[in-house]
Order: structure tokens, then sequence, then C-alpha cells
């Protein structure tokens, strides 16, 4: 009888202080984001229903600004530049990754400071390597069309040509956002039990057959979780553009979601209009991410 | 009075009578000797920031009650953070203004009139440059600020460069033909590689201000109609004006194209150009460059002589708690003291007459251009939607006219004529 009640209690005890401090810990992350950011967010839907410039009052528009986003060809080459980016540097920068990570899972001399190197530029300011990057692409200093030159290529003027120009973005971003993924991918590349690996070499598999039979399955949540993180993030894209487009702002060619939305509302008084782009955004990037989500159990392999 | 009284009950509301007498004796005390802190917000660099920090001590100095307190940001920063401060009303007491953003913030109703101040002190506006005080003046007599410095757009020259080329410098007497020919002789494939090395001009494409309002208005054109309800890019003038600047790029190849120097930043001061068609802004930046420097005024167009003037006023918002101390701070920016400790930057003209005409104009070779080149300057296009108007004219003139010639300025001011008007009519 007595021990009922102090096995119960053994049962929350632990589990109870537990939560606690679980909570305890999850609190700031979780006010920040109640504070910071679910208002903010709310109050931009609110927004979004209305004309309004900042400083004067808002006037209620219902749907207008929507529906003159649609009309907008300068939003739809926003987003069609914004599409662009996202499917040619998600793809490029998870199977780049991924060889990259697949090349440091080892024990040599140095590998410590070779992934401390791929890492760099994902701790450095976009600003700081975008500027790096105008000076790689300049059409006649600029050491990636001097490199070309040596193999006859001509000059292209990578950021100001409209047909390189998102490429040339693309490109810089992949670079730079590359230490991330690698760093998930050698994580979960080091959590494959090497039995996995013996068994399958019992059973004949070959170097091919090892990795399409046992490290890629073992991945692919390295590879869902850096999948959506990119996608997401490829939706944001902002500060490459910002700082590449030159001579000038970013043009038909250039211009991103995230710009036209800046643009909008910190520079022509419509901050109404730019948070309906937000959320059309929003929902963009939230019914991907639903999708991306419902196609786990098809391809998503735990333990 | 009535913004005080009504100050005053907001107070009273808040802190309870009881409190009250308090109060009134410490906002009695606000009017007069008591300390007080007012907010200064300005874009600029470094050396622009001591300038007026400069200006500020010296402020200080003279009104030991009100301390200024300065707050800098980049140019872009500095946009944004004024407008969540005024949205949020929490926008600093005194700010920089450009001269063409002024009719988007003034419209809404941020800034404070100060025409009851200027009146009140028989404050002289005339002191100051006409096109300065104007910029910051509305249609209804409102006086929304006061000028603090303004840029003009000249012709910087290599003398090292000319004199190798044998070329006689550039004065008053040069026009667009002239330009053309001495660019031509200046315009050097040193190396024989096929490649130029030495541009005759260098000149900025991306917004009107560097050169090319300047070439319009030289070709009799003009930007925005008196009303800012249309624009009169459409004329036969304005576009030939436009067409100028191209044709210098792409037929004459004296100006390289944009996309050569837009990472490596001015040619004409890493010493690759013979002239450069600029602001008044670069003068500490090319002195430091080490350049033997020369200043003209710009050549002239067949319709005459123009250069653009852009001020950079100090505004009061409208909500801010010190409007006197504010006033007096603004006051003192423009006058002749403040003026001369701007001036010693180089970097723009002041606004005090006194000063341009007399310590300015013998402050350094060249000086006497900038301040003459006033008589015949036109202000910087100044109207409502401003920004927007910019973006998408600028688009097409960079992506077709001049990063790449894919259309006559007449085509490409075509394409937009409609769209630019349709902005500027709902405005």
């Amino acid at each position: 009888m007595t021990v009922g009640p102090a096995r119960a209690r053994r049962r929350t005890g632990p589990l109870a202080s537990e939560a606690r401090w679980a909570w305890f810990f999850l609190a700031p992350t979780i006010l920040g984001l109640v504070l910071l950011s679910a208002g903010p967010i709310l109050a931009t839907l609110a927004i979004s229903l209305t004309s309004w410039d900042l400083l004067q009052a808002p006037r209620l528009v219902g749907l207008q600004n929507f529906v003159d986003l649609l009309g907008d060809d300068r939003f739809l080459h926003a987003l069609r530049n914004t599409v662009f980016y996202t499917v040619t540097s998600v793809p490029l920068g998870l199977a780049l990754a991924l060889g990259l990570a697949l090349a440091l899972n080892r024990t040599i001399r140095g590998i410590a400071w070779i992934r401390t190197a791929y890492f760099l530029p994902v701790v450095t300011s976009t600003v700081a390597i975008s500027l790096v990057w105008a000076w790689i692409y300049s059409p006649e200093q600029g050491i990636l069309n001097q490199v070309l030159g040596l193999f006859g290529v001509p000059a292209q003027r990578w950021i100001s040509d409209p047909f390189w120009a998102m490429p040339a973005i693309v490109v810089m971003a992949v670079w730079q956002g590359l230490g991330t993924n690698v760093i998930i991918f050698l994580a979960g590349l080091q959590a494959i039990p090497e039995e996995y690996y013996d068994a399958a070499q019992v059973d004949g598999a070959g170097r091919w057959g090892r990795f399409r039979h046992v490290t890629l399955p073992m991945l692919t949540p390295s590879i869902f979780f850096t999948g959506i993180l990119s996608l997401i993030g490829s939706f944001q894209v902002f500060d490459q553009v910002y700082v590449l487009a030159r001579p000038g702002r970013p043009t038909e060619a250039t211009t991103t979601v995230v710009y036209f939305i800046y643009e909008n509302g910190f520079r022509n008084f419509k901050m109404g209009y730019a948070s309906a782009a937000s959320w059309v955004l929003f929902m963009i990037v939230a019914l991907l991410t639903a999708l991306y989500f419902r196609s786990q159990s098809r391809w998503v392999h735990y333990g | 009075m009535t913004r005080s009284t009504a100050r005053l009950g907001a107070l009273r509301r808040v802190a309870g009578i009881a409190a009250l007498p308090v109060i009134l004796a410490f906002v009695a005390a606000g009017c007069g000797q008591a300390a007080t802190t007012i907010e200064y917000s300005i874009w600029g660099d470094p050396a622009e920031l001591a300038s007026q920090q400069a200006i500020v001590d010296a402020f200080h100095e003279a009104n030991p009650s009100i301390t200024v307190k300065v707050t800098v940001s980049d140019w872009d920063t500095y946009w944004d953070k004024l407008q969540t401060g005024l949205a949020g009303g929490a926008a600093p007491d005194v700010f920089a203004m450009d001269g063409p953003l002024f009719p988007d913030f003034q419209s809404r109703g941020v800034l404070l009139d100060l025409k009851s101040y200027v009146d009140k002190d028989k404050y002289d506006l005339t002191q100051l440059a006409d096109q300065g005080v104007k910029d910051f003046t509305t249609a209804d007599g409102g006086q929304y600020g006061l000028p603090r410095d303004l840029n003009v757009i000249v012709l910087y020259y290599n003398k090292a460069m000319f004199d190798e080329a044998g070329v006689a410098y550039p004065d008053d007497t040069w026009d667009w033909a002239k330009l053309v020919e001495a660019a031509h002789k200046l315009t050097l494939d040193k190396d024989g590689d096929g490649t130029t090395d030495q541009w005759g001009l260098y000149t900025e494409t991306t917004d009107m201000e560097n050169y090319w309002s300047s070439l319009v208005w030289q070709n009799g054109g003009d930007i925005i109609a008196p009303d800012g309800k249309s624009t009169l890019l459409g004329s036969e003038e304005a576009v030939g004006g436009l067409q100028f600047l191209q044709d210098l790029i792409w037929k004459e190849k004296v100006v390289p194209e944009p996309a050569l120097f837009a990472e490596t930043g001015d040619a004409f001061e890493q010493g690759q150009a013979a002239m450069e068609a600029n602001g008044s802004w670069l003068v500490p930046t090319l002195e430091a460059a080490g350049i033997e420097l020369g200043i003209a005024p710009l050549p002239q167009g067949p319709a005459g002589r123009a250069t653009s003037v852009n001020p950079t006023g100090a505004v009061v918002y409208k909500d801010s708690k010190n409007p006197d101390a504010a006033w007096l701070f603004v006051k003192y920016l423009a006058s002749p003291a403040a003026q001369e400790k701007l001036m010693a930057l180089k970097a723009s003209l002041p606004v005090s007459k006194e000063v341009l005409a007399g310590p300015y104009a013998a402050s350094f070779d060249g000086a006497q251009v900038f301040a003459d080149s006033l008589a015949y300057a036109h202000l910087k296009p100044s109207f409502l939607g401003y920004n927007e108007f910019t973006a998408i004219l600028q688009e097409e003139l960079d992506t077709n006219v001049f990063n790449e010639p894919k259309k006559t300025a007449r085509d490409a001011i075509d394409t937009v004529l409609a769209e630019l008007n349709a902005l500027l009519a709902g405005q």
C-alpha cells in the first residue's frame, strides 16, 4: 500500500522537475517569439488590409493590396526571381554540401582546420562577403573574368548583365551557406553505426552500394532538416541582392520578394502594401513547408 | 502656446492633480534655464559626424542650458530608423532632411512649421542661399526647416593628365562640343592592348543628381512640372540631355560604361579618368587621393549653363518636447559661426550667404567655382513620391540606356512615361 504512492511520486517527481527545467530553458525563446515575433506577425496581417504610409493613420482597404499585388509586374518579377533563386540554390547547396561532408568525414591531419575553413563564410557578414564577390565578378579587374580569359572565355558582366545577375548571386549564396549544411551532414554521417557498414560489406556491398543503401538512407533526416532550413531561408533572400546589385539598385532581373517588401515599406511609404506582400510570401513558404513535411514519410528514414 | 498647454494636460492626466504644482514649476523652468537635452539625427561618415559634433559643442558653449545629443547612421539605415521612429512617436527632436524627400515627410504632418519662430525672432531668411530656403518652404507659406548645407555639381579635372595630353584646362567657356573634343584627346589606350586605360570623363549614372539632371537643364528641358503632378521628361530637350550622356558612354566611348567601375568605385579618384562630373561632396576624397585637382563649372549645353543644387536641411519633429530649444539649434546650424565650421570639411557648400561670399570662396582652390555656380543652379527636383518615381525611372535608364544601349533615351522614356505620370498624379 505504501509502495503505490511512493512509486507514483517517483514517476512524477523527476519528470515534473525535468519539465519545469525544460520550460525554464525554453522560456527565453518562447517569450522572445511571442513578444517580438508573434505580435508583429499578427500586426502585419492587420496592416496588410490597410493603406498605411507609416506616418499618418492607416485607412482600411480590405483585400485591395492583395488584388493590386497580383497585377503588379514588379511583384511578379520579384516572385519569379525568388523562385529561380530557390530552385537553383537549394538543390545545388544540398548536393555540394553532401559531397563535401563525405570528403571531410575522415580522420586526416588538420581535418579540424579544413572543416573550420568551410564554416568561416557562414559566420562572416553577408555584406562583407557580397563586397568581396562584387570584386570577383568585376568585369575588367575581377578574378573570375581573368581566370576565364586564360581559357579564351570572353569577359562577362556578371552582375550588370540581366542574364547572369541572378546565377551570380546564387553561386555566391551557395558558397556562403555551404558550411552550415556540411556541419549538419557531418554530424549525421558520424551518427551512422559502423556495424551497418560491416553488415553491408559482409553482404557484398561495394562503395557505391554502401553509400546508396546505408549512408544515404541513414542521412535522410539530416537532408530533410537542411532542406527545410534552406527552403525557408532562400525565400527570404535579401542582403546578397541588396549589396551585390550594381550599378544602382536591384532591377527586374534581381529584385526579390523581400527586397520588394523593403522598398515598398521603407522607401515608397506603402507599409500596407508591403505587409500584404509579406503575407503572400509567408503563405507560399508555409504551403511549401507543409508539402515538404508531408513528403517526409515517403523518403525520410528514422533509425 | 496651445502646444505647451496640450502637453501640460497630458502630463496632468498621467501624474495626477496632486503633482500639478511641481509639474507647473518644472515646465516653467524648462522654458527658461533648466537643462534641456535634444536629439539631433544625421546621416554621414565619421568626418561629417566629427564636423557636426564640433558645431554641436560650440552650440552648447553658447547655450549651456541645452545639450544636443548627435546620433548618426549611414544613408539607408537613417531613413529606416527615422520612419520607424516617427511611426512610433519617438523621433529625434531635430533631424537632417534631404531636399528631394522633404515633401514626402512634410505632407504627412510629421514636421513642425517654424514660421511662427521665424516671425517672432524676425529671422532674416534672405541671409541664406535662396534655393536652400525654398526647398523647405511650402506653397502656403510654411517654413518647415532651414537649410544646413548645399551640394552642387561641377567638373573636376586632373591637371597632370591635361598637361600630358597638351589640352588646355576646362574653363567657363566650355560647351558640350568642347567637352567631347577634349574627352577624346584624353581617352587613351596607353599599352595598345585594345582596351582603354585612361578615360576622358567619369561620372555616375544611377542618380539624376550626379550629372544627367544638369544635362537635361543645359539642353533646355526639365524633369518635374512645377506642381509636381507630372513629369516633363518626355520633351525633346529633356530626352536630348539623357541621350547626350548615353552617347558619351556608348557612341563617343569617352566615359566608361557603368559596369566597369561599379565595384571598384570612382575612376577619376583612382587616376583612371581625366575629368569627372560630380558633386561637391567629393572634394575631400579627391584631395586625399593625391590628384592634381582642378575644378571648373560644368560645360554649358545648347540652352546655356546649368547645374544641380541639393540642400540638406535641419527640420524639427512635430511632437518634439523641446521645440524652442530645437528652433534655437536649427537657427544655430545655419549661423555664420556654425557654417564656417562646416565649411572646413570642404564636403559641401555653406548656406549662409555671408560665409559663401567671404571665407568660403577663398577657402580652397576652386571654392569660388562652387560659390558662383549657385547663380545658375537648379534645385534638385523635390516632390511627392520621389523615391518611387526615381526607382522606376532609374531602373529603365540604367538597364536600357546607360548600362547597356538597348534603347535610345527617347524609347526608354516613352516606355515609362505613362507609369511615371500616373504615379505623380496619384500622389
